[in-house]
Order: C-alpha cells, then structure tokens, then sequence
C-alpha cells in the first residue's frame, strides 16, 4: 500500500475513533500510530557518550539500526528517575546481552554537573550501560519527551514500539521492551 | 473573579474545544482547512492554524502580545517587551518545584529551539523567556541550578528567566494583562477540591489537542503550595505580534514549535 493511501485510511480510522477517544486523547493517538508505523526520521543521530560505569566514552548513533535498543530519559536531578533506577538495573541484568541500552540525558554535564559527579551518581544508583549526552536536545526532540523519566522502546529498524513516561517498574519495562523485540 | 466562577467558565471552553479536536484531525490529516478562531490582524509570518481556537481569553495568532517588564535575576537586567522588538521570542510559564512534571518539558521546547539558532546561526534573532509564577522559591540561585539541569546556554545570551518582585505581582499582570489562568494552590485539600470541581464540570479531562483552553494546564503536588497553571508557550514576531500560542504545548510537537520558530525568524 502506498504511503498516501496509508494516512488516507487512517485519516478516517481516527475521526470514527475520536468519537469514543476524543476526551482523553484528540489528534494525539493518530500522530503517534503515524509514527509509529512509519517511524521517526530514522536516519540514526550522532551523541555522545559519557565516561561512566558500563559507558565508553566516544560517540555512538541512535537508532543504531542493529538491533533493538532501549532509551530511558532521565535527570540526576529527577526523584522519580532515581526512584526508577533500581528497576532498570534489574531489567539490564536480563536483557542487555539482546537490547542495547542508553540512558539519556539533557544536563549540561560539565557546567551544572560535572562529569565526575554524574560518573558517581552512576555508580551510586547502580548503573552500568551506555549514557549518552543529548546536549542539543535532539534526541529528546525526536522521541517526544514531555516529562522524565521517560522509557523507549526501539526495533531494529529504529522504529519506536512503545514509548512511556513515568516510574515504571521492572514488569512493565519488560512488557515495553519485549515489543521491540 | 472567584473560584467556582473561572472554573465554570473553563468548562465552557472545553466543550468548546471538544468540536475543535474533530476539526483539528480532519484539517490534520486532509490539509489547509484553517481552523475558526478570533485571530487579531497583526503582521504576521505564518499561515491562519489549522486548529480551531475560539475566543480564548490569551492572546492568539493575529493578537498584539500585551506588554510587560520584569527582572532578568541572572543577567540583572529588566526585560521589557518593547527592547524585544526587532527579535523573535518564544515565552513559556512555569516554577522549578514541578521537576518531574510538566515544566521541565516546557523548558526542553525552548531549549531545543535555543540549540538549533545557535547550530542554524540565527540566534542573535531569538529571545527565550521563562517567566517563574514562583519568586519566592525561584530564587536567582535555584534558577541557575535549574538552567544547568535542563542543559540551557545561558552563555548564548539569548536566554532570559523572568523574574516578577512577587508572586501577586506577577500573577496580577499574567491574569489582567495576558489573559492566563493561573491560581496558587496552599494544600492538598484545596488541590482535591479544585480536580473534584473540574471533574464535575468537564469530563472532558484530557482533552488532547483540542488546543482550547478546557485543561491545557497541569498542577503539582510538591512542598507547602503548588500551582494551577496552563502549560502554554508563545511564540511572538519581531513587531510584537503573536504567530502561535500553543495552549497545550506539551502535546505539540518540539519539532513543530522548532519549525514555526525557524519559519518566523527566517533562521
């Protein structure tokens, strides 16, 4: 099917939904169904990485387009994402060998926090894998951040299957990630 | 106006709004159907929105943006809208005591846009203004920190936390002047009270785009007080007109808010 003949269906699968749907969500579930089908721009973008337990530093792309990932946003300065961490720790230890992670932040690392600082938060809150510095806010342009933490989910063609904000515990980060997989 | 009375008055706008949403998918997904609103006649940039906007009592596209001067805390200088003339800005409200919810993500938007001027080089023609509803917490202290943490360039120069001398003050000018809702909050009882009211007037709880002012805003539960407020950004032109507001801008898009900034600036 041709992409237009896609939107154009569903166009009308949207207006028949917000009869029902309209009080909770409007327009909102039809964007995201787009861009969920069809991807983000996934052409990969370029961050770097920070100098932390379980990180090498350098840069890496996201979507690395290899093999399914999951991102979660955070802040160091966020109660509910130090609150989280505890569960993604757990959930690394099952499936990082098949998801590569990332946690991503938008701090100015450096200035406001240092790189030793978020070096020892890391290792405080137990995390060991990859945290990328979304300086610019792209990443978090891209993936719709409207709140921390936020978790998501990616296939290995860089299309998002779940995305999710809010502590989330060690269960429903499975159940999100496992749609990626 | 008290309580009860602008609550009933939000109820109106939102099933108002409810009309609005079905539009805004049609006109979304078929194309250039410009949405009805009580759009000003100001010089502006971009196209009539698509989505439907009423009479809301903000300004909107078309609208002149009221003018205001308040304390940059960090710079120590007075931002006033008439030394904004010539440039472009975006202008979003918010206090640092929400950090999990929704003002950080208010800020992002303005971040991001900060960071593409100043990759695309049009940054001399953006100003970014965060105005605190908050003084008495939101010292120059607590707004720097919060800068860093949300990865601001306050070094771009472009950047300017808004600072009012109190938060009657402030509120006063957000009320009388822009039109905004906004009321302090001292406890959780009233919090419970206020959501209960709401419910009972609108069932509409959240509703989506409908990019009416039913419930755009949020509240927050942290400390001795807190703020009901609307999570809404201007984007105002270089003659003082306003191009977009975006009612409930956490549902719209960085991207969409990066772009209409772009199209303005000409960056």
């Amino acid at each position: 099917m041709r992409r237009r003949d896609y939107i154009a269906g569903l166009g009308s699968l949207g207006v028949l939904a917000t009869g029902g749907v309209v009080a909770t969500q409007g327009a909102g579930p039809v964007q995201d169904r787009l861009q969920r089908w069809f991807g983000p721009d996934v052409e990969p973008l370029e961050v770097e990485t920070a100098d932390v337990r379980g990180s090498e530093p350098g840069t890496m792309q996201i979507p690395t387009l290899e093999g399914p990932m999951f991102l979660d946003f955070f802040g160091t300065w966020c109660p509910p994402c130090i609150e989280q961490m505890p569960a993604l720790a757990a959930v690394h230890e099952q499936l990082g060998d098949e998801v590569t992670f990332v946690s991503i932040t938008n701090e100015a690392v450096g200035a406001s926090i240092t790189e030793e600082e978020l070096a020892d938060w890391w290792v405080e809150h137990d995390g060991n894998w990859t945290v990328a510095l979304d300086r610019n806010v792209e990443l978090a342009e891209r993936y719709g951040l409207s709140g921390y933490p936020l978790a998501v989910a990616i296939d290995e063609y860089g299309v998002v299957q779940w995305s999710e904000t809010g502590v989330k515990t060690e269960a429903e980060l499975i159940d999100g990630i496992e749609q990626a997989l | 106006m008290n309580r009860r009375a602008y609550l009933g008055g939000l109820a109106g706008t939102g099933i108002a709004g409810l009309a609005g949403c079905l539009g805004t998918i049609e006109s979304q997904l078929s194309g250039e159907q410009p949405g009805s609103g009580d759009w000003g006649d100001g010089e502006t940039v971009l196209d009539t929105p698509t989505e439907d906007r009423g009479s809301p009592s903000h300004p909107i596209y078309g609208h002149e943006m009221p003018s205001f001067s308040f304390p940059d805390p960090l710079t120590g200088e007075t931002v006033s809208s008439s030394d904004l003339e010539g440039r472009t800005y975006l202008m979003t409200f918010f206090f640092t005591h929400c950090p999990d919810g929704a003002c950080p993500a208010l800020l992002l938007r303005l971040r991001r846009a900060q960071a593409d001027a100043i990759e695309k080089g049009y940054d001399d023609d953006l100003a970014l203004l965060a105005m605190t509803f908050d003084p008495e917490r939101d010292t120059p202290e607590v707004l720097e920190t919060y800068a860093g943490q949300q990865g601001v360039d306050l070094e771009a120069g472009n950047w300017h936390f808004l600072r009012p001398e109190s938060y009657e003050s402030g509120a006063q000018v957000l009320r009388e002047d822009f039109g905004m809702i906004l009321d302090r909050v001292e406890d959780e009882e009233d919090l419970a009270e206020l959501e209960e009211e709401h419910a009972n007037d609108d069932h509409d709880e959240d509703d989506g785009d409908d990019h009416d002012d039913g419930d755009g805003g949020g509240h927050h539960d942290h400390g001795e007080y807190t703020f009901v407020h609307y999570n809404l950004i201007f984007l105002v032109n270089e003659h003082g007109i306003v191009e977009r507001s975006y009612p409930n801008a956490l549902r719209t898009d960085t991207e969409t808010i990066v772009e209409d900034v772009r199209a303005v600036t000409g960056g």
